[in-house]
């Protein structure tokens, strides 16, 4: 039987972290790169602009970015909790860090929510703030590049705790860096002056562009996946908002420095929307494997059915013919003057059919046997002359001209011999049931056999019938289909399932209203030397 | 059973072996049997006049057993149906019954069910064709008496008195009574509910109403 579901399940799933990227998720990447490039070149002659009064907007950027960044980390502790990896649950921390990193940020910022800032903010502690944040998340990033995909060994628990601990040591963490920045600001270095930021603070972008580009070496150099292709993508944009922040701008609310904002914005959505419009996609993919599966059940369950109905009635058959023989045996032995020769006709028959059935249990076995012990070298031309004659047998002689056109230089297949002539006398019946009801025309069976390409052999079997409507098409292989009155429809598909598993092919070469050919191949057993015939 | 009047079952089933396991079934209890492979070959044969019985498979080339049956009613040959078949569900035998089969077996049967249900559509048909022969003849009866005679007997057989008759038909009592006794004998009416009986089944048997039979003949 052939496999329906197509790839077996394999034990790795197909997430975000684990799933190679395709050639189309390669360009976009390069695309998204290429325009942030682009737009810091036109913003760079522009950089120093000020713009003033612009700290109203930076309310709405901060909860943009602290909203993306927070369900990013959401969806990525759930593939934690799918997967345990180690690099995943570094890379949730990272962005609920810079998340978390936000809201002091923006509450200390002078000028937005007071003056000053709240939180009885001074001079320095939203620089501290940006600082710990420009520095930190390249560094979970690196963390996630370093460690491995691989959940570590040993007993898996609950992925709750380890998700818990991880939320509640980073908001402890921004918690106490910003009451240390806020209450002990007067002990730190200073990283601003009045006027704007002082030599130090240029230490803090070089080294966050530093841990990028290290970040970007160790992304590139891992096995890629779709997530790490985009993280090369964020680490950019997070490199270039450092640079035109740092650098390039004229400080803050200049226009290079909220052209690094904008920046900041797309490193936050990058892999938020990556992620939800990959999970869409597998999603859908899943959905359609799960509703293909299904079908090829329910097409199996069917095919049984129909299977069990057909051999029900093909033994079923030979069984009436016994017991009804029987019965016409006795009752001639019980007359007054016991006929012995009828009841001799009657045994005679009971034996007859006690072997038909027997063939047809056979026959039974050996389709659903793969590779049973009874295959072997077999001579295709046998094949044909056994179905033809056990499917002509029963016809009056002169109904259907019979035209045997057989190669005989052809070697011997391998395979089951009763399953062969199962799948030849089903295209035989079909074709003879074809000229059942013509009239005003020769009915002409044509049976041949050839060399193809001399490692095949190629047997067709010609009718002079009517020809198959065009529009039935492949469906004539399919279980359950039949133009005949009485047909089960699986002959067809019965020799097509055998013929697949001798490693041939049936097809139906050419149907109209002259007739119909069905044709099928079979590999021939290779070389000259024919392997010999195995006796038991 | 003996057939001494010729009574023949009728098998038709494309399983060779079938048909000559039955063949020989009806042949060892003595009764004469034809076998057919398709229904075309039963249309086709030459049936003899005496009773019979079709043996029938559910499951035939060109065309199901029960169509088939439904085929032979509105051809009018009316011959009695068992139907064998080797897959009888409920809704399938309720049909074939309805459609007036005698037995729905399923195969393997047991041979006395279904000698018995043959035995019991031979002696149906021979039944109907008795039924069909006594109407032939009391058609050619009725076709023998003259438009006179017809008239009276239609009067006579609605109860009217032959002086009722008489008046009706504006002739004496005494040629009524002549003409009546005519009717009588050529009719094989011994009495009048005879007569009665006999008109009645000619009207019911597609000569419309006998006062109008005149017309008919």
């Amino acid at each position: 039987m052939r496999d329906w579901n197509g790839e077996p399940p394999g034990d790795r799933l197909a997430l975000l972290t684990t799933l190679p990227p395709g050639r189309g998720q390669l360009r976009l990447a390069g695309l998204v790169l290429l325009v942030l490039l682009a737009a810091l070149l036109a913003a760079v002659p522009f950089a120093r602009v000020p713009l003033p009064g612009t700290e109203t907007l930076l309310q709405g950027y901060a909860v943009a970015v602290l909203t993306n960044e927070i369900i990013t980390s959401v969806l990525l502790f759930g593939i934690y909790a799918v997967q345990r990896s180690p690099a995943v649950l570094a890379l949730a921390v990272g962005y609920v860090f810079a998340a978390l990193c936000i809201i002091p940020w923006l509450l200390t910022f002078p000028g937005v929510l007071a003056p000053n800032g709240l939180l009885g903010s001074k001079l320095q502690s939203t620089a501290w703030i940006a600082a710990l944040r420009r520095l930190g998340f390249p560094a979970f990033v690196l963390a996630f590049a370093l460690l491995g995909d691989r959940p570590p060994h040993g007993p898996r628990g609950s992925a709750k705790p380890v998700i818990l601990t991880s939320l509640v040591a980073t908001g402890a963490g921004v918690a106490l860096f910003t009451w240390l920045v806020v209450a002990q600001e007067s002990a730190l270095p200073a990283l601003m002056t009045a006027s704007g930021p002082n030599a130090l603070w240029l230490v803090v972008p070089a080294g966050a562009v530093l841990l990028c580009a290290i970040a970007l070496v160790f992304l590139w150099r891992s096995r890629r996946t779709v997530l790490r292709l985009w993280l090369m993508v964020v680490v950019s944009a997070w490199m270039i908002e450092t640079l035109l922040l740092g650098f390039i701008s004229a400080g803050r609310l200049s226009l290079g420095w909220w052209a690094g904002r904008l920046y900041g914005l797309t490193a936050a959505s990058l892999v938020l929307v990556v992620l939800l419009s990959e999970m869409t996609r597998l999603y859908a993919v899943l959905m359609r494997s799960v509703s293909a599966e299904r079908h090829a059940r329910e097409a199996r369950l069917t095919t049984m059915e129909a299977l069990a109905a057909s051999v029900a009635h093909e033994v079923n058959q030979p069984l009436a013919s016994m017991v009804t023989n029987a019965n016409a045996g006795l009752r001639w032995l019980e007359r007054a003057s016991p006929d012995l020769g009828e009841a001799r006709t009657a045994l005679k028959r009971i034996v007859r059919e006690g072997h038909r059935a027997g063939a047809v249990v056979e026959g039974i076995r050996s389709m659903f046997r793969r590779t049973g012990q009874d295959c072997g070298p077999v001579d295709v031309n046998d094949v044909l002359h056994d179905a033809l004659d056990h499917a002509t047998g029963e016809l009056p002689p002169g109904r259907i001209s019979v035209h045997l056109d057989l190669e005989d230089r052809i070697g011997p297949v391998v395979g089951n011999p009763v399953q062969l002539r199962q799948a030849v006398s089903n295209l035989i019946t079909n074709a003879i049931d074809a000229m059942q009801t013509m009239e005003g025309r020769p009915r002409l069976l044509r049976v041949k056999s050839a060399l193809r390409g001399g490692n095949e052999v190629l047997v067709s079997v010609e009718d002079s019938g009517p020809g198959l409507d065009p529009e039935y098409g492949q469906r004539v292989f399919e279980p359950f289909f039949t133009t005949k009155p009485d047909g089960m429809g699986m002959g067809l598909m019965i020799a097509r399932s055998i013929v697949e598993g001798h490693g041939g092919t049936l097809w139906i070469g050419q149907s109209g209203p002259e007739g119909t050919i069905f044709c099928f191949t079979l590999p021939v057993a290779g070389g000259e030397a024919q392997p010999a015939r195995r006796r038991t | 059973m003996t057939s001494p009047d010729q009574s023949t079952v009728f098998i038709i089933d494309d399983d060779l072996s079938i048909r000559e396991s039955l063949q020989s079934l009806f042949q060892s209890v003595g009764q004469a049997a034809q076998t057919f492979e398709t229904t075309r070959e039963f249309l086709a044969a030459k049936r003899p006049d005496a009773p019979g019985c079709l043996v029938l498979d559910v499951r035939l080339p060109g065309g199901s057993g029960l169509e088939f049956q439904r085929e032979l009613v509105s051809s009018g040959i009316l011959m009695p149906v068992v139907f064998i078949t080797g897959h009888g569900d409920i809704p399938m035998s309720v049909g074939a019954m309805k459609a007036g089969a005698i037995e729905f077996l399923t195969k393997p049967f047991r041979d006395q069910d279904l000698l018995d249900a043959v035995h019991k559509g031979i002696e149906r048909d021979r039944e109907r064709r008795r039924e069909a022969s006594s109407l032939q003849e009391l058609r050619d009866r009725f076709r023998s008496l003259t438009p006179r005679e017809r008239e009276i007997m239609v009067l006579v057989a609605a109860g009217q008195l032959n002086k009722q008759v008489a008046a009706a038909l504006q002739l004496s009592e005494i040629t009524v009574k002549v003409h009546r006794g005519q009717v009588m004998r050529k009719m094989k009416a011994r009495t009048l509910p005879d007569l009665v009986r006999f008109a009645d089944r000619l009207e019911a048997e597609g000569l419309g109403r006998l006062a109008d039979a005149e017309a008919a003949l």
